[in-house]
């Protein structure tokens, strides 16, 4: 099976958040093929390690995606499908290039320096980020790259951070020519309250990446005649420097009386470039012909659940342009994922020549 | 091996087993440096971090 072909028939697979089963499942076919101990861990995920000796690296990518089927095709050279940029292109792309890494090691007789660990992740679309909180706990690497879209050409060295506040209000039913403002009358003053806190919190800070962004994902209200209520779910973007924790206190305050639920509280990550695994980039990226660049994120990806915890030199990368991310156009350029696929293995081919250093 | 930062003209030096494509941070200035050239040493200034959407 060629490389394309690996990632057509894995946009094949449905597998949205929670229903990643057959998809790891063909991965785990895939990697064993190659000789490598693929198997099926207990959150899920999809893994495949190989190589005997050196650093440890880890290969995370997320395997689930966001609803809304797209028809698997190939058009002008590109390749559509739900998850051909987020992320089981970068996914793919990992495998592919381990898989060339390894081919190539053997052939000049200088097998692979370093031991790999590829880890297909359930549920990172879904707030619980299931497979990744589980493979945090298991491994300890000296180098991690994550599998996220970020152009064959580019790394990404962070993402913001993020929480989400499930807002309720019930109060008893009123005439609406009365004096009580209506629930829905509340929430609405709790969403410009929360936008009022995040502009006061940005004032001065130009960068997306030092921004606190609110978003308005969801609303809904109702009654029964006795009860009215009011609904929404907010969505938080963190800078650096916002815990998760002492921001869901300060909404309560700006609720209050109603409710609020907080659900996939993670605080910001960002890694410096100055490591062996960001110059092993440049320097593949270089040898490709790119002008290699580095990217701050507005989203949250696993880096923020895994970079904390090892603190190893961590990227993320894989091909493909995060704006057609849970887009109904989501599709990924199929030179531009065979480069990538050269620049992961030429990257795999320099680590564990040199001891790794943050 | 020293070669003079770019943004403040301080002596870097480089590690031994430095490569030509790491990034070193300049010790007087903070500028982070791309070393463009073993021979001879030379830096360059890192290309500014961008800001992109997702995911």
């Amino acid at each position: 099976m060629d490389d394309i072909s690996l990632l057509e028939e894995l946009l094949r697979i449905p597998s949205l958040s929670g229903q990643e089963g057959a998809a790891a499942a063909f991965l785990v076919e895939r990697m064993a093929a190659f000789g490598w101990n693929a198997f099926i861990d207990e959150a899920g995920n999809a893994v495949g390690l190989l190589g005997s000796e050196g650093p440890l690296v880890v290969l995370l990518g997320h395997i689930d995606t966001v609803p809304g089927a797209i028809p698997v095709r190939v058009e002008g050279g590109r390749l559509y499908g739900r998850g051909a940029v987020d992320a089981k292109g970068p996914f793919a792309a990992f495998v592919a290039a381990a898989r060339r890494a390894e081919l190539a090691g053997q052939r000049s007789g200088h097998p692979l320096r370093c031991r790999l660990a590829l880890i297909g992740a359930t549920e990172e679309e879904a707030a619980s980020s299931r497979g990744a909180h589980y493979a945090r706990d298991r491994y300890a690497p000296d180098f991690c790259v994550i599998g996220e879209p970020s152009g064959w050409d580019r790394v990404t060295l962070g993402y913001k951070g993020r929480l989400l506040a499930h807002y309720r209000h019930e109060q008893p039913a009123a005439h609406s020519a009365g004096e009580l403002p209506a629930a829905p009358e509340a929430l609405v003053a709790f969403w410009r309250a929360v936008e009022q806190h995040c502009a006061r919190h940005n004032a001065g800070r130009e960068r997306l990446f030092e921004q606190l962004s609110p978003s308005l994902r969801r609303v809904a209200s109702g009654g029964d005649g006795l009860t009215d209520w009011a609904e929404a779910t907010v969505g938080l973007r963190l800078p650096e420097g916002v815990d998760p924790a002492a921001l869901a206190e300060e909404l309560r305050a700006l609720a209050a009386p109603a409710r609020l639920r907080f659900e996939g509280g993670c605080p910001a990550f960002r890694s410096p470039r100055t490591t062996a695994l960001a110059g092993a980039f440049v320097r593949a990226i270089r040898a490709e012909g790119g002008q290699p660049g580095f990217l701050h994120k507005t989203g949250t990806a696993d880096m923020n659940v895994v970079g904390p915890a090892w603190g190893c030199p961590i990227v993320a990368y894989g091909p493909g342009d995060s704006r057609l991310d849970h887009t109904p156009d989501e599709h990924v350029e199929l030179a531009e994922y065979q480069r990538a696929i050269v620049v992961l293995a030429h990257v795999l081919g320099q680590l564990g020549a040199r001891a790794p250093h943050c | 091996m020293n070669a003079p930062c770019p943004e403040c003209a301080a002596d870097v030096a480089l590690a031994a087993d430095t490569m030509e494509s790491e990034i070193v941070a300049c010790p007087d200035c903070g500028a982070e440096l791309e070393v463009v050239s073993l021979n001879p040493p030379t830096l360059a200034l890192a290309p500014e971090v961008e800001e992109d959407w997702g995911e």
